[in-house]
């Protein structure tokens, strides 16, 4: 034993905690008690521990008596662990030398019988007593935090948390998937409650963050691995070749017009797919970057290499480079936000509503495009069949609240059809019916807008939709969908012929969620959403450190929690990088080197990949900055040869020795 | 003609707490509480247009334990079995199960029209069951409408005869072998149905 049992001169303080503790334990008997053990040199109880006082009397028993071990019998380690540790350390001691025992939470809060519960308190003392003189001295080590934060999704989330982080002076990288950011919300027509454009809002964001000079922008792009560890993330970027050059190109869409293709002849993605677009192409006019790019699963120079390439020729900047290859870009970051966004709910997987199969149902996306005035129908709404309709029912729920699909309510969906009744009554002069299950509208503003939408005549039926049929029953039913519902505030069934009808689709994780999470080493919550460090006390933070959340890739969100959600994911991000370095607790697991057979039967087994191999020496490496103490290394190992600080065999074994002691 | 006024006020004397306890413990009636009353199941019912409370209001009025109110009700007996409520409910409540409960529970309290066929061919179908081990659906219709309504029987005639003239009309009871084995299984399973309202030995 490196101190000898002569040498250890244990101080041992127990806490009356006022009465939660000193009602059911016999707290001067324990304090009796332990002055009988070996090495105690001053046993004491005392009202509230955590006072200053408190504190101050162990400081005072360390200069007077020279003790060099402290085992203090208060509440958890959770609440005051750090608190016994600091005042250890101020009196100059090392503060791993200090132990707590639990007696709050494990004697006097669970048991009533006084007598027994002080018994078992007096067992859980001896032990720590006996564990506590094995104790090492530890270092917390620092490690440098890098300023750069990395933003992976450039929706609305990540364009506020890259603004934000930008403005206070450090570097961001925004990486993108698709050739532009702005996400779901650029493809918007109008925000509720207020009803102000979305694109006149977001807009100047995006060329805020394109203008940024702290801000580098990479759009149609994916981050490929993430390696390392908080404050030091090591991050490859795949950087998609455009067949333009981005630094060139000023949009003028001069190649737009000369390509081959006289007429727009393949989907346009960001319309939904209701309008057309040509190989060479921008998604949208206000884009950003506003950069073209080439499509080359349709261009007629990559399909069939006989393009006369008009497209270079019109180009008075010389931007095009057909031979461009895919980029790999390596970065270093601090931080990382995931801001990766949502899905919307495939209504083909709820056949009952004929999505796909009647022409004339559209989900909520597509109406928003429909709607839009720089949409494909210019703002007008026409159907698929060329016909406006004068009625047009709005299924809520679609996806959403349904154990066949997705359990949970998404939580936007009765806001943005509420707002999309409006749009709908205003374009088309329409008749709207809205099929809800419960109208769901807290937040500001957001009930006062469903009064509106009353007041406006807009019908409300109660019910979720059971069917949508072109049978026709009655003469008006011809030539028309009719939803089959039950009226349940009525309570009977009724048949509502319309000609439109808007299934309004939930938010689901992303089809990729899964890689993504693997990838920034996260959890996600049973149905799929990112998961957070805390439900309530920290939304925006991870289990993993460094790694924050923002936006509706951790669950169904609206754009203003997306945006308040962002500000605080790059508050934290900042909270950690302006510090500058980070404390990592000494409880980590290290390997004796000499007995590691080099098996790797721990690699796989970390939950945090720490562990990795070495191959010169064929041993195992723990990464002290990614080890989080857990110890399942440690009970792997066949060979025993990793151990874990103030969870070495000697303590743990002492600690069991003395608490079965008088068993 | 004069205005019928009574009144529609419930008291919640008048609700019996003990019932949707009662129903949830039987097999497939489980999820009874966890209904949003979207009413989906009346929405896809084909019969709920006849109903006097549509699948979704029997569903609430069990929860309630508005008894009562759900014994007297045509909604029970018009179900037709057809599932399309279970399989459309967006929260796996089996409403088809639960409607078989109820009627399991009016059969008991004999909370139904005197000579209703409905609980007649219920007892008579298990009782077939039980002696022979199979059904002879002539035996079976013969039964029923001698016990419900003979009149209605009798004006069938040309029909049987038909059945009988092309030997659709079985005369020999069918049966299965081992009839006191399966007996004493539907005995055991009995013990059980006959305290959770089903049918009586």
């Amino acid at each position: 034993m490196e101190n000898g049992d002569s040498k250890v001169r244990i101080g041992f303080y127990v806490c009356h905690c006022g009465t939660n503790i000193a009602h059911t334990v016999d707290v001067a008997s324990v304090a009796k008690y332990a002055a009988g053990l070996p090495g105690v040199v001053v046993a004491r109880d005392y009202k509230y521990m955590c006072s200053d006082p408190g504190q101050d009397l162990i400081g005072e028993d360390i200069r007077e008596h020279g003790l060099n071990r402290i085992v203090v019998a208060a509440c958890s380690p959770c609440l005051h662990e750090a608190t016994f540790r600091t005042a250890t350390a101020r009196a100059g001691l090392n503060p791993f030398f200090c132990h707590l025992v639990n007696i709050r939470e494990h004697a006097s809060w669970v048991h009533t019988d006084r007598a027994a519960a002080t018994e078992k308190v007096q067992d859980l003392v001896r032990a720590a007593c006996g564990r506590v003189r094995h104790h090492k001295a530890l270092e917390r080590k620092r490690v440098t935090v890098r300023p750069e934060v990395l933003i992976v999704g450039g929706g609305i989330a990540g364009i506020q948390a890259a603004l934000t982080i930008a403005e206070s002076g450090k570097k961001v990288y925004l990486v993108e998937r698709e050739p532009t950011i702005g996400g779901h919300m650029a493809m918007f027509d109008k925000t509720f409650p207020t009803l102000d454009c979305a694109a006149c809002i977001l807009t100047p964001k995006m060329s805020q963050v394109k203008a940024h000079p702290n801000i580098t922008l990479w759009t149609y792009s994916e981050v490929m691995g993430v390696e390392g560890f908080v404050g030091n993330f090591k991050v490859k970027v795949r950087r998609k070749p455009r067949y333009v050059n981005e630094e060139v190109c000023v949009g003028c869409m001069e190649c737009i017009e000369a390509c081959m293709y006289k007429q727009p002849k393949f989907d346009d993605e960001f319309n939904q797919r209701l309008g057309k677009r040509k190989p060479v192409y921008i998604p949208f006019p206000q884009a950003t970057p506003k950069v073209v790019l080439i499509d080359p699963e349709t261009c007629l120079h990559f399909k069939t290499g006989k393009c006369k390439q008009p497209c270079i020729a019109s180009c008075s900047r010389n931007a095009f480079d057909f031979n461009a290859e895919e980029k790999i870009e390596d970065v270093e970051v601090g931080a990382i936000i995931v801001a990766t966004g949502f899905k919307p709910f495939d209504p083909a997987r709820s056949p009952k509503y004929g999505y796909g199969h009647f022409p004339n149902v559209y989900t909520s996306l597509e109406v928003e495009r429909l709607v839009n005035a720089s949409g494909p129908t210019g703002g007008e709404i026409v159907m698929r069949d060329g016909r406006k309709p004068k009625s047009v029912g709005i299924v809520h729920c679609v996806g959403s609240r349904n154990l066949q699909t997705n359990r949970w309510c998404s939580k936007v969906c009765c806001m943005y059809s509420l707002k999309l009744a409006h749009l709908i009554k205003e374009h088309a002069g329409a008749e709207v019916y809205n099929f809800y299950i419960d109208m769901r509208t807290p937040g500001k503003g957001y009930e006062e807008f469903y009064n509106q939408l009353l007041e406006e005549g807009v019908h409300f039926v109660r019910g979720k939709v059971a069917e949508v049929t072109d049978w026709a029953m009655t003469p008006e039913e011809e030539g028309k969908l009719v939803m089959r519902v039950e009226d349940t505030l009525a309570g009977f069934v009724r048949r509502i012929p319309v000609d439109m009808v808007v299934l309004s689709v939930g938010l689901e994780p992303r089809e990729d969620s899964q890689e993504v999470r693997r990838m920034f080493n996260i959890s996600c919550s049973s149905e799929g959403f990112f998961l957070e460090r805390h439900p309530k006390l920290a939304p925006v933070d991870t289990a993993t450190d460094g790694v924050y959340l923002a936006g509706a890739c951790q669950g169904p969100k609206d754009i203003p929690d997306s945006v308040a959600q962002a500000g605080a994911a790059a508050a934290q991000a900042m909270a950690l990088i302006d510090k500058g370095y980070i404390e990592m607790e000494p409880n980590t697991a290290f390997i004796e080197e000499k007995e590691c057979s080099g098996c790797k039967s721990c690699i796989p087994l970390c939950p945090y990949t720490a562990i990795s191999f070495n191959e010169a020496t064929v041993k195992a490496v723990i990464n002290e900055a990614l080890c989080k103490g857990c110890g399942t290394c440690v009970a792997a190992c066949p060979s025993g040869s990793i151990k874990q600080n103030l969870f070495e065999d000697v303590e743990i074994f002492s600690e069991i020795e003395e608490v079965l002691a008088n068993a | 003609m004069a205005v019928r006024v009574h009144q529609t006020i419930k008291y919640e004397a008048e609700a019996d707490p003990t019932f949707a306890p009662r129903i949830k413990e039987k097999r497939g009636c489980e999820k009874l509480e966890a209904c949003i009353q979207c009413g989906t199941c009346s929405g896809v019912c084909p019969l709920s247009i006849y109903m006097d409370h549509t699948p979704r209001q029997v569903i609430l009025l069990t929860r309630s334990g508005f008894r009562d109110e759900i014994l007297k009700s045509n909604t029970i007996w018009l179900c037709a079995s057809c599932y399309e409520c279970t399989v459309s409910c967006p929260k796996d409540i089996r409403i088809t199960d639960i409607i078989y409960s109820l009627k399991q529970e009016a059969i008991q309290a004999r909370a139904y029209p005197r000579r209703f066929p409905i609980p007649v061919l219920a007892r008579e179908f298990y009782k077939m069951v039980r002696d022979f081990g199979r059904t002879t659906e002539s035996f079976l219709v013969v039964k029923l409408l001698m016990k419900t309504n003979i009149l209605a029987g009798l004006k069938m005639w040309k029909l049987g005869l038909q059945l009988v003239t092309s030997g659709r009309f079985g005369f020999t009871p069918e049966s299965i072998k081992n009839r006191r084995q399966l007996q004493q299984i539907l005995d055991r399973v009995g013990d059980d149905n006959g305290k959770n309202g089903g049918p009586k030995k």
